[in-house]
């Protein structure tokens, strides 16, 4: 199959660069790739380390919104860099950054390690599938499943007013987690909203909502948050 | 006295055959030059072969891909949406074709079910109302990212070294053996020398680079191909087209997307890779034919992913026939460069097995024939134990 040549476009990137050891300061260096049209920021990344910046480092991988590694600052706003196309994007320049509220290990990388500081391993990771109901799946198989929607990709705790990097809450992805969890496992009820009404827990939300808005995979954090806060008082009542 | 050895490349070969090798008492070390997984594993689209796919023209990759398919739905339930899949059949041809490949995968010992189009339809709503019939195989869908981070998460966990935005720059070397790397930390810029008794080069469509830094030349040929994600989840089974192998003959659900796919053409350079508009318009109209609704969605992603195929001349013109399979090249053997391996090829469905069968050759190599692999029973720890295990480390990988 041949390939078609598509329009392209010169596209101007600002990418912060940064070196932890502090042999050089952090800055937004600028570069100027072609792209075709259909580009995201990620490709463009991925034109500059080839052609411009062979040390510039960045996290991706799957490069459909599946993975949650790319997620940055994109023109100030956290979002997914492989599914952010360059033609939705207003203005002359293309501002790329790390994604707030995480150490920074080098240029756009950010250490992920706290995000799962309060995500049980174990917590469930797959679910029904919603059409396995108007299906009649074979009796070996039962119900479909899926994977769950959380990519965990950061920006619901990078967008929290009260998950700040130095702060206790243990953050809208840990908790939409947790409740998932019990929406599958109800009889682990009673421990789970332990955890979820600790000192840590759902009374340090904020009500921002931007958790919801900003999640890149609609998992809506925040309607979790509210429906273990429901949970959690009405268990401290009986 | 513990061997050392060197793997280079953090997908999911070198994810899967650091574990397997520290499992064995190896101690390892594994360096990848950008973030975990970023080169063809994660951007697979996460389809878990049953062998079906590959029945009637590779019966051996098929049988290996069949058992495989059990072994990781054992060890890593977690990561894996076991859904099975269809192959469906929508014209005359398709249905002399369904004769050869029932045969084939009763052969290498494929489970196959016949369905009747209204049984079908009953199953896949989505499906084409042009369908003649289906065979439900056992096909998966995997998380292409965190089925090979939990081998990850289980190598840390076994106290394997790994060193992420760490590349290999050249080999150390003393009489014409190999006898470790230099590489250099992409944070920091710090340049160091790493010694070992074995280095393997495991760096899937990059190995060819890599190898060529310590002068030799393998069989390698990048060959990109597109995937796109469709935004919904149209089936939750996996939809092959059933007739011969060939581009935009898959769809893949996967948590609340589509992907479709895939192309294939050849590269000179595995990073110089772009997503043609045309590849994309092909294969939605190619899956369109097996689920209508796909011609409806609307697009969440569309990318190319290198994969590291072993090059074969007589299929230039025509790289689809070119083998997925693997192979081993000890480079002492081979190129008289001792204490080189490279390890390249195959696909993710059989990631495990090609890790044990580059681990067995490393052993030999070392002397230490009689070190099994232990990967076959246990069970994986799920992917977030990965960044527990880096929390541990100091956050220091």
């Amino acid at each position: 199959m041949t390939k078609q040549e598509e329009e392209r476009v010169r596209v101007h990137f600002r990418v912060k660069r940064h070196r932890p050891d502090g042999s050089a300061p952090a800055q937004l260096t600028e570069y100027d790739v072609s792209l075709p049209t259909s580009a995201t920021v990620l490709d463009g990344l991925e034109r500059i380390r080839l052609e411009e910046e062979p040390g510039l480092i960045y996290r991706h991988s799957c490069h459909h919104a599946s993975c949650g590694t790319c997620a940055c600052l994109i023109n100030g706003l956290e979002r997914l860099a492989c599914v952010t196309t360059i033609a939705e994007l207003e203005g002359e320049v293309i501002t790329v950054e790390p994604l707030p509220g995480f150490p920074v290990e080098a240029d756009l990388v950010v250490d992920m390690v706290p995000f799962y500081r309060d995500l049980d391993e174990e917590w469930s990771s797959l679910r029904t599938s919603e059409t396995s109901k108007k299906k009649s799946p074979p009796d070996d198989l039962k119900l479909f499943s899926r994977l769950e929607d959380c990519i965990e990709c950061g920006i619901c705790v990078a967008v929290c007013p009260a998950a700040a990097e130095d702060q206790p809450f243990m953050g809208p992805a840990a908790l939409a987690a947790l409740n998932r969890q019990l929406q599958n496992h109800p009889e682990e009820e009673e421990s789970l909203l332990r955890v979820a009404g600790n000192e840590r827990g759902e009374s340090l939300c904020q009500r921002a909502i931007d958790c919801s808005k900003r999640c890149p995979s609609k998992v809506s954090p925040a309607r979790h948050i509210a429906e273990l806060r429901r949970l959690v008082s009405s268990s401290n009542e009986s | 006295m513990t061997e050392h050895i060197i793997v280079i490349g953090g997908g999911g070969t070198g994810a899967a055959l650091a574990y397997d090798l520290v499992t064995r008492g190896m101690r390892v070390s594994l360096l990848e030059k950008g973030e975990i997984l970023s080169g063809a594993t994660g951007r697979h689209h996460g389809l878990l072969h049953s062998g079906a796919r590959y029945a009637v023209h590779d019966p051996d990759a098929a049988k290996e891909c069949y058992q495989e398919n059990q072994i990781l739905r054992r060890i890593a339930p977690f990561a894996i949406e076991q859904n099975d899949g269809l192959f469906i059949a929508t014209d005359e041809e398709d249905r002399e074709y369904a004769l050869r490949f029932l045969e084939a995968c009763a052969l290498c010992g494929i489970p196959t079910q016949q369905l009747s189009a209204e049984e079908a339809l009953a199953l896949e709503p989505a499906l084409t109302p042009n369908l003649l019939f289906a065979v439900r195989v056992p096909d998966a869908t995997f998380d292409p990212f965190r089925l090979p981070l939990s081998f990850l998460a289980a190598a840390l966990e076994e106290g394997v070294t790994l060193d992420r935005f760490t590349e290999v720059t050249g080999f150390l070397e003393k009489g014409g053996n190999i006898i470790g790397v230099k590489a250099r930390d992409l944070r920091d810029g710090q340049e160091r020398e790493l010694g070992a008794d074995l280095v393997i080069n495991a760096a899937g469509a990059w190995a060819g680079e890599v190898a060529s830094r310590a002068g030799v030349k393998i069989p390698l040929q990048p060959g990109p191909g597109v995937m796109v994600a469709l935004n919904g989840r149209l089936t939750d089974m996996v939809i092959n087209h059933l007739k011969p192998a060939g581009e935009g003959d898959i769809i893949v659900p996967q948590r609340r997307l589509t992907i479709v796919g895939t192309s294939l053409w050849l590269a000179e350079h595995p990073d110089d890779v772009e997503t043609p508009p045309d590849h994309v318009e092909r294969m939605i109209e190619l899956s369109s034919a097996l689920v209508p609704g796909v011609g409806e969605a609307k697009i969440r992603a569309a990318w190319s992913a290198s994969r590291p195929l072993l090059d074969d001349p007589r299929w230039h013109d025509d790289p689809q026939q070119m083998t997925r399979s693997f192979r081993c090249f000890d480079h002492g053997e081979l190129d008289g460069r001792p204490g080189l391996v490279s390890l390249i090829g195959g696909k993710a469905t059989t990631l495990r097995v090609m890790a044990e069968i580059g681990a067995d050759l490393a052993c030999s190599l070392l002397g230490r024939q009689e070190l099994k692999s232990h990967t076959k029973e246990r069970r994986l720890p799920p992917h977030r134990r990965f960044f527990h295990q880096l929390g541990n480390a100091g956050g220091a990988a």
